[in-house]
């Protein structure tokens, strides 16, 4: 990954800054530099002693309010009535909201219509998945399932962007900080981790692997593998975490898990707009190996929800994975 | 036979909620961290074990029961675990907690 600084004295943002007038071309000389970062310290010096004159007057501020006010006290009566009041009668609008609502499971109800009859009587037959709700989010609503898959990346990605750290003397730091407070080395969690990793691996897995059979799919079952690794990184540290799952395995495995995921998609979305038949064989449902695409699609979704869940937790302790 | 299976479960069952209501009023009774974990262990062991006895007793002894039985162990095991690093945290961070003095009700 490159820094700002390193891209500052490349070829393009040459060209850049002379295409935005920033810069001369070929004048360009890091040494110039200098007198900025004489410039940088004045300007600090004079941040610092505005901050200090800040907050002195912050405390005697803070010194003032010492007794409190009596618009205060009212204040806070009249705050407490009105929020009271408010909390009642959102209360009271629910409640008749929900009384309103049509009875449960009743025929007439306006969400039974064709659609639901449709997916439940021909969405074994159409998708091959025993599961009807995986065969629904994964087949007949792929394109809202793809949307959601694009929401974890990008989020993934802003959180990179605002915690990452990619400075060589901090990341250094980042490591020797990590867990400042904690105590390192449990030994009773290790030996329950020891135990429990393997356990929710197999069952992430599990889940991820039987989505199109029985209640799961990608998203539960990421969430499960995620939660295991989490629970490696807090019982064994970084250290012994980056021996199976780094920066570059974690690059890999989340693009590619997206672009095979988005592929699979939209060879559905071809056919379907060519109206061509789907050539993919759905096989004997209640098979491992069967309705077509899902199975391929719950790894992918489960990689990447997986990923997106370590990747989190990472960047969050310690701005890096 | 069958009744008194399902008194035992009941009694069981009862038992549960009783304990887990403990567990509610110490974890808001106290003000120390340690006593607040030690009434929340109070739900999260005695009163998951005696609900799963008395749902296991109840639907008599098949998949079902072991099913319960594995998460008992499972959340006996995570749920304690959780506990004794929330508490070591607790004892490495904060600097009154060894004083004895601080420990009131």
């Amino acid at each position: 990954m490159k820094k700002r600084s390193d891209y500052r004295s490349t070829f393009y943002s040459r060209i850049e800054n002379f295409v935005n007038g920033r810069d001369e071309f070929l004048l360009y000389r890091p040494q110039g530099d200098l007198e900025a970062k004489q410039l940088e310290s004045l300007e600090e010096e004079l941040t610092e002693a505005a901050d200090l004159l800040e907050k002195k007057e912050a405390q005697q501020r803070v010194q003032d309010m010492t007794e409190p006010l009596d618009f205060l006290k009212k204040f806070h009566k009249l705050y407490g009535m009105i929020a009271a009041i408010i909390c009642a009668m959102l209360m009271l609008l629910l409640l008749v909201t929900v009384s309103w609502l049509p009875p449960f499971g009743h025929p007439d109800n306006p969400a039974d219509n064709e659609v639901i009859k449709r997916y439940i009587e021909n969405g074994q037959q159409e998708t091959g998945a025993v599961n009807i709700v995986t065969g629904l989010i994964l087949n007949y609503r792929g394109f809202d399932t793809m949307g959601e898959t694009h929401v974890l990346f990008i989020a993934a990605s802003c959180v990179m962007i605002l915690l990452l750290i990619a400075e060589g003397e901090e990341k250094k730091s980042s490591y020797a900080f990590d867990r400042y407070m904690e105590p390192k080395n449990d030994i009773i969690i290790q030996k329950v981790a020891n135990f429990l990793v393997p356990v929710v691996f197999v069952f992430g897995i599990y889940v991820i692997l039987n989505g199109h059979l029985s209640p799961g799919g990608g998203f539960s079952g990421g969430a499960i593998l995620g939660a295991g690794m989490i629970l490696h990184v807090s019982a064994f540290g970084f250290k012994k975490t980056e021996k199976f799952f780094n920066e570059h395995v974690y690059k890999v495995a989340k693009v590619s898990a997206l672009c095979f995921y988005v592929s699979c998609l939209s060879y559905y979305f071809y056919m379907g707009a060519h109206g061509l038949d789907n050539h993919i064989p759905l096989g004997t449902p209640g098979n491992i190996i069967s309705s077509g695409l899902i199975l391929l699609i719950n790894i992918f979704v489960g990689t990447e929800v997986a990923c997106t869940m370590y990747a989190f937790y990472a960047l969050f302790r310690k701005g890096g994975l | 036979m069958e009744w008194v299976r399902f008194v035992a479960a009941v009694i069981c069952l009862l038992f549960a909620a009783v304990m887990e209501a403990i567990a509610v009023y110490g974890v808001y009774k106290f003000g120390f961290v340690m006593n607040r974990m030690h009434a929340a262990a109070i739900g999260d062991t005695l009163a998951l074990l005696l609900g799963a006895l008395g749902l296991i007793i109840l639907k008599g002894f098949s998949w079902f029961s072991l099913k319960m039985a594995l998460v008992v162990v499972l959340l006996w095991l995570t749920s304690s675990i959780s506990s004794h690093v929330i508490m070591r945290m607790e004892h490495s961070i904060d600097e009154e907690s060894i004083d004895l003095d601080t420990i009131k009700m």
